[in-house]
């Protein structure tokens, strides 16, 4: 078993970068994660926030 | 320096012409840009001419623009023709220089007003500092060893340090409002999509606003209008006709203003408590009253602002990631890499959030809040703690102001001067006020700033800078 494999956030970092096609080392990948770690906490009150199903988002496109 | 009614009203009754005032303030930015780093560049041959077209309109007695000769200067991410448009970024030095002025750059120019340079932001406006990697620090006129905030800092300290009477800048999550608190000036980030962003570095489509900084309300009413009207070329700008808001700035008789508690009291140290309490008191407003989601309001900013951050300068980054400052690249790459269904999601919590605020809006006609949670942080100072929780200084200065440009409600910023704080030097810094208005209500939220201004209770107060 694999460091990253015990820590799904450090691997859906590592598998998101490579698919955008980022090649950085793993000091820069540590960096990011960090950051990533702090985005997620915040998110974490969006994902949990009770909306009416049929809510639609705030933008909305007109030609 | 004076206001830029003063100047207009000057210049037109031949008291002063565009030149003595165009002289006087390049002696002053001179003299103070070199602390406090607001200019990244000079256009003083361009104000030499505009400053002379001026002249040449009173000398032939023609009428002369509602701006006659008032100097300005514009965040570094606006298009200045003939200037590379850097928005605070080394990766934007080696770009061709901007072919055509910003509209509102154009409209400004239209209206009299005369340019002298570009500004100093944070890079790429994502912060709430202006400590730039590449470009300096800009120091707050009030106490050099704190910073100016951003990330509009350039344009907020150039006009608290008396070198210019209006600047202009842009505020994504809150870089007009805060730049405006720490450094006790006056700020107007208008109804999202109010003013055109054409020719502006984008940073949130979403999110991104521009305005003016002034040292006085009129000021900041008189560069609003000039800069209001539709504008295709921006897909966000509402067309709508211009809504003159400099014509009356009288708040009517009744208006129903609310403190906004929760969320904005709990991130609201001593300081910036009191002066909401001073500016409620003014305003005669007693009522507390409560935006529930302003919390995930907040958090929906941060994740759509990290997201679209984060893909429009992916290319870039790929490229070129060290020529990113290290506050920027790392959290840019980051928000990239944020799913898709976290960015619906918090796209649908902000229409829930803005529906909540207009519920709001029945029962109010305007709400007031402190505009940072603190005084204006030294340079360099990691964390902000308020209430006894610490939050980091580069996150944390947003905290009262990403809620709002979340949900896009006009809000004028004003100085409100404290005196509260552990230390003589916290003592003498404003913490400024937002007064929020629903959208399309610029013409309210100046009405009560120009009360506060008539109460003494908001002001522009002379710096020991130089």
């Amino acid at each position: 078993m694999t460091e990253t494999d015990d820590n799904p956030l450090q691997a859906y970092v590592r598998a998101a970068l490579a698919l955008q096609g980022y090649t950085f080392g793993d000091a820069e990948i540590a960096e990011i994660v960090t950051q990533f770690s702090r985005l997620e906490a915040i998110a974490r009150t969006v994902f949990d926030w009770p909306l009416p199903f049929a809510s639609e988002p705030a933008p909305v496109f007109r030609p | 320096m004076g206001s830029a009614a003063g100047i207009v009203q000057q210049i037109a009754k031949g008291k002063r012409s565009a030149a003595a005032v165009l002289a006087e303030c390049k002696a002053l930015i001179q003299a103070k840009d070199p602390e406090l780093n607001c200019f990244t560049a000079k256009t003083f041959e361009r104000a030499e001419r505009e400053a002379a077209a001026i002249d040449a309109l009173y000398a032939g007695g023609k009428a002369l623009p509602p701006l006659a000769g008032v100097p300005y200067a514009v965040k570094n991410l606006f298009d200045v023709e003939g200037m590379v448009t850097l928005a605070g970024a080394k990766i934007n030095a080696g770009n061709v220089p901007a072919a055509a002025d910003a509209t509102i750059v154009a409209r400004m120019k239209r209206a009299g007003a005369v340019l002298l340079g570009a500004l100093n932001m944070e890079e790429l406006a994502y912060g709430f500092l202006t400590e730039n990697h590449h470009y300096g620090t800009t120091r707050n006129p009030h106490d050099l060893e704190r910073g100016a905030g951003g990330s509009s800092g350039g344009s907020a300290a150039a006009v608290g340090a008396g070198m210019l009477p209006i600047t202009l800048g842009s505020d994504t999550s809150g870089s007009i409002r805060v730049p405006a608190s720490l450094c006790g000036v006056f700020g107007l980030k208008p109804t999202y999509g109010r003013l055109p962003r054409t020719g502006t570095y984008p940073f949130v489509n979403s999110f991104d606003h521009v305005g003016p900084f002034a040292n006085s309300v009129h000021g900041l009413a008189l560069a609003y209008d000039v800069m209001q009207g539709p504008d295709p070329a921006d897909p966000a700008c509402a067309q709508r006709a211009i809504e003159p808001a400099g014509v009356t700035l009288s708040l009517p008789p009744g208006t129903r203003i609310g403190i906004l508690g929760g969320w904005f009291h709990e991130w609201a140290d001593p300081a910036a408590r009191r002066s909401v309490q001073l500016a409620a008191a003014a305003l005669g407003a007693t009522e507390w009253t409560e935006f529930k989601s302003a919390e995930v309001a907040r958090a929906a900013a941060y994740v759509i602002t990290g997201a679209e951050g984060g893909a429009l300068h992916r290319p870039r980054l790929i490229e070129r990631y060290e020529d990113f400052g290290p506050a920027s690249r790392s959290r840019l790459v980051a928000g990239g890499l944020i799913p898709a269904s976290w960015v619906i999601q918090a796209q649908r919590v902000r229409r829930h959030a803005y529906r909540e605020a207009m519920d709001l809006f029945e029962r109010f006609d305007l709400l007031i809040a402190a505009a940072a949670p603190a005084v204006a942080p030294k340079v360099g100072q990691e964390a902000l703690l308020i209430n006894g929780r610490s939050i980091p200084t580069k996150a944390g200065l947003g905290v009262l102001t990403q809620p709002i440009s979340c949900i896009g409600l006009p809000v004028c910023t004003v100085p409100v001067w404290p005196a509260e704080g552990d230390s003589a030097a916290e003592r003498a810094l404003p913490v400024g006020v937002q007064l929020i208005g629903a959208p399309w209500h610029e013409g309210l939220c100046l009405a009560a700033a120009r009360t506060l201004e008539q109460a003494g209770i908001a002001e522009v107060r002379p710096t020991s800078a130089a």
